[in-house]
């Protein structure tokens, strides 16, 4: 099919080896650093670990430990809903922005869309490192409370726990929801919010019956694009998480930082990476189904 | 239905972006039950009316009124209007029935009622089967039937149409013509129907509104565009016109002659004072259409000459001949049309033929 619609007569045997040889170089490379370590992971994660010595015959125990042991279920639960509020927080914060920028008229738009993309080419420390000296309890946030009188003394709850890790988070990913939003808006063709408004319907009701079922796959893919990169993040609850924002990342950091258990720390690993498949089979599952409307 | 009262009226309404104009001073009445077509071709301007009385675009002087109140500055979605869109702009993730039923529903229409009016609409179209589909599963003209069948469910006072025939095949296209001038009629609603093709306009409409270049050229019936053209640009795209350049000479109130490197011809000029009254001198040009024209036959016709046959092109029901004529500045081309006979044509190339055409099928346009 592909070789009729380029509507040349190549050489077919000549064009297939090159095309072969193409091939596997294109998929010899994901192959080789993504899928390779990926299996060693899940292969790691069947080992045991016993007096500091690394035992390399196939066990469930790592799996066991995960599910029946006290610490860790509630930390992976707790963090599950963390970065679903994040995702949350990220949409509702997003679309609003991302509703604007698409209403922008045409140079202006594209200037400002640019302008979110700006804070993804920054280093991610230094992000981080900024955000904490705005939350901490002498951090900007708090001092400028307490000029302002709002407050007498400084507010601790977004200081070195969860709800820190939760700001932090939103903030850094905001521009990940913004994007997909964003384009999924412009793809909204102005006529239909014409003929929304031709129909008598008011801004609002055009919002709520046309623009936004149309902006929901952008809505879905900016939530699980979201949630996928916070629920991977263990940087950031490290920096501004403090002792009680434990999260499931960091204790997968722990696992092969501190405890040297890295079966442990890879058996972690893939049920996180379980939960980020489902994530975005989910997405992607919802996408589909819009698109079959079309 | 009364054809001549008033529905909606343009006053001296202009149109401008930044530094360019593309409106001029635009007067124009829209009677209550008639089937108005604004013409134009691209760029004339001819969609900015619309947009302009739909609410999409606001004026950037004059006033647009609706019953003789001014709703120059009402918002789009408390004009009584409804508008079918050039792309149809039908709601992808919405029904047939919902998308129909739209208007209604943001109206606050109980549910009952809404469901009664869009199964009549969508019969009104014969669209009843089709309910549950989505856009996306219809035919392009099924999609433009549903578009209407969204725009007449609120029962509007005129209904705006964007050229949406132009996406059609031609077939398709003549079967929605008459479509539409039947639920026209049917409804006893105005519309107010844009397009750039001729032959639409002719077939459709009432009234035609002549445009181009932001201004209006004439309004009349399709009758009086075609036959008694106003300019020389309406003369001419009607397409395959005879128009030929000369002075204008002598003449009363209903006939005036006009001298052509032909020789001279009398051109009708009722209801044309100021062709009527223009001076003697001024350079302007007959028209007669290539159907009116007569070959071979002497007769009482007051425009006569002789030329040679050039081409003969059959067209199916009609035939068209190319007659030249020689001036001292070079052959002028006539175009004759005449109804083709089963025994072939009348005449063949090179011969020597006589044109007749009367006074009344010869029209004047100033230069």
């Amino acid at each position: 099919m592909r070789r009729r619609v380029a509507g040349l007569p190549l050489d077919v045997t000549a064009a297939g080896t090159w095309r072969s040889a193409v091939a596997v170089v294109a998929y010899a490379v994901p192959i080789g650093f993504i899928l390779v370590p990926l299996t060693s992971f899940l292969v790691y994660s069947f080992f045991w670990v016993e007096g500091g010595q690394m035992r390399f015959s196939l066990t469930l125990l790592n799996y066991q430990r995960f599910f029946t042991d006290d610490i860790f279920l509630p930390v992976f639960w707790r963090t599950l809903f963390l970065c679903l509020k994040v995702a949350g927080l990220a949409i509702g914060f997003g679309y609003p922005v991302a509703y604007l920028l698409a209403g922008l008229e045409g140079r202006k738009k594209y200037s400002f869309a640019m302008l979110l993309v700006v804070p993804l080419l920054m280093s991610y420390v230094i992000k981080i490192y900024a955000i904490r000296s705005i939350l901490g309890g002498n951090g900007f946030l708090n001092q400028a409370l307490l000029a302002l009188g709002l407050i007498d003394q400084p507010l601790t709850f977004f200081v070195f726990n969860l709800n820190a890790v939760l700001l932090t988070l939103t903030a850094l990913l905001i521009p990940f929801a913004i994007l997909p939003i964003f384009l999924s808006l412009e793809r909204i063709p102005r006529s239909l919010l014409e003929a929304s408004a031709d129909l008598g319907a008011s801004s609002a009701q055009t919002f709520v019956k046309v623009i936004l079922p149309l902006s929901l796959p952008g809505l879905v893919a900016a939530g699980t694009f979201v949630f996928v990169l916070a629920i991977g993040d263990f940087l950031t609850p490290q920096m501004v998480g403090g002792q009680s924002g434990f999260t499931f990342g960091r204790i997968i950091y722990s696992q092969f930082g501190m405890a040297f258990n890295w079966p442990f720390g890879a058996a972690l690993s893939v049920v996180l990476a379980a939960v980020v498949v489902g994530a975005i089979a989910a997405g992607a599952l919802f996408g589909n189904r819009r698109d079959e409307q079309r | 239905m009364s054809e001549d009262r008033i529905l909606l009226e343009l006053k001296s309404v202009t149109k401008s972006f930044g530094s360019v104009t593309v409106l001029e001073d635009i007067n124009l009445a829209v009677h209550d039950g008639e089937f108005i077509t604004i013409l134009g071709p691209s760029g004339s301007g001819k969609t900015t009316i619309l947009r302009m009385i739909g609410g999409f675009t606001a004026p950037s002087g004059g006033e647009i009124l609706l019953d003789d109140g001014d709703i120059t500055a009402v918002p789009i979605n408390r004009r009584p209007f409804n508008t079918v869109f050039q792309d149809y702009a039908l709601f992808p993730h919405l029904t047939v029935a919902r998308n129909v039923g739209y208007g209604l529903t943001v109206r606050g229409v109980p549910q009952g009622e809404r469901r009664r009016r869009v199964a009549e609409a969508l019969d009104l179209v014969q669209l009843g089967d089709l309910a549950d589909r989505y856009p996306a599963q219809l035919s392009g003209g099924q999609r433009q039937r549903v578009a209407l069948a969204r725009a007449i469910i609120c029962e509007p006072r005129l209904i705006l149409l964007d050229e949406p025939l132009a996406a059609l095949d031609v077939e398709l296209r003549k079967q929605m013509q008459l479509f539409l001038k039947k639920i026209q009629r049917e409804i006893k609603t105005t519309f107010l129907f844009v397009t750039h093709d001729q032959e639409e306009a002719i077939a459709m409409a009432d009234r035609i509104c002549v445009m181009n270049f932001g201004r209006v050229l004439q309004i009349g019936s399709p009758h009086e565009v075609y036959y008694r053209p106003s300019s020389e640009f309406v003369a001419r795209f009607f397409g395959d016109n005879n128009l030929i350049q000369g002075r204008l000479a002598d003449g009363d109130r209903t006939r005036r002659r006009i001298d052509t490197p032909i020789g001279p011809l009398v051109c009708a000029v009722d209801g044309q004072p100021e062709v009527a009254g223009a001076p003697a001198g001024r350079q302007a040009f007959a028209v007669f259409r290539p159907e009116t024209v007569a070959v071979g036959r002497g007769g009482a016709a007051e425009n006569a000459c002789m030329g040679d046959v050039m081409a003969v092109g059959f067209g199916g029901a009609t035939t068209l001949t190319e007659v030249a004529l020689s001036t001292a500045n070079g052959p002028i081309g006539i175009r004759v049309k005449t109804t083709s006979r089963v025994d072939g044509a009348q005449v063949t190339s090179g011969d020597r033929v006589v044109l007749n055409w009367s006074a009344e099928d010869c029209r004047l346009v100033l230069a």
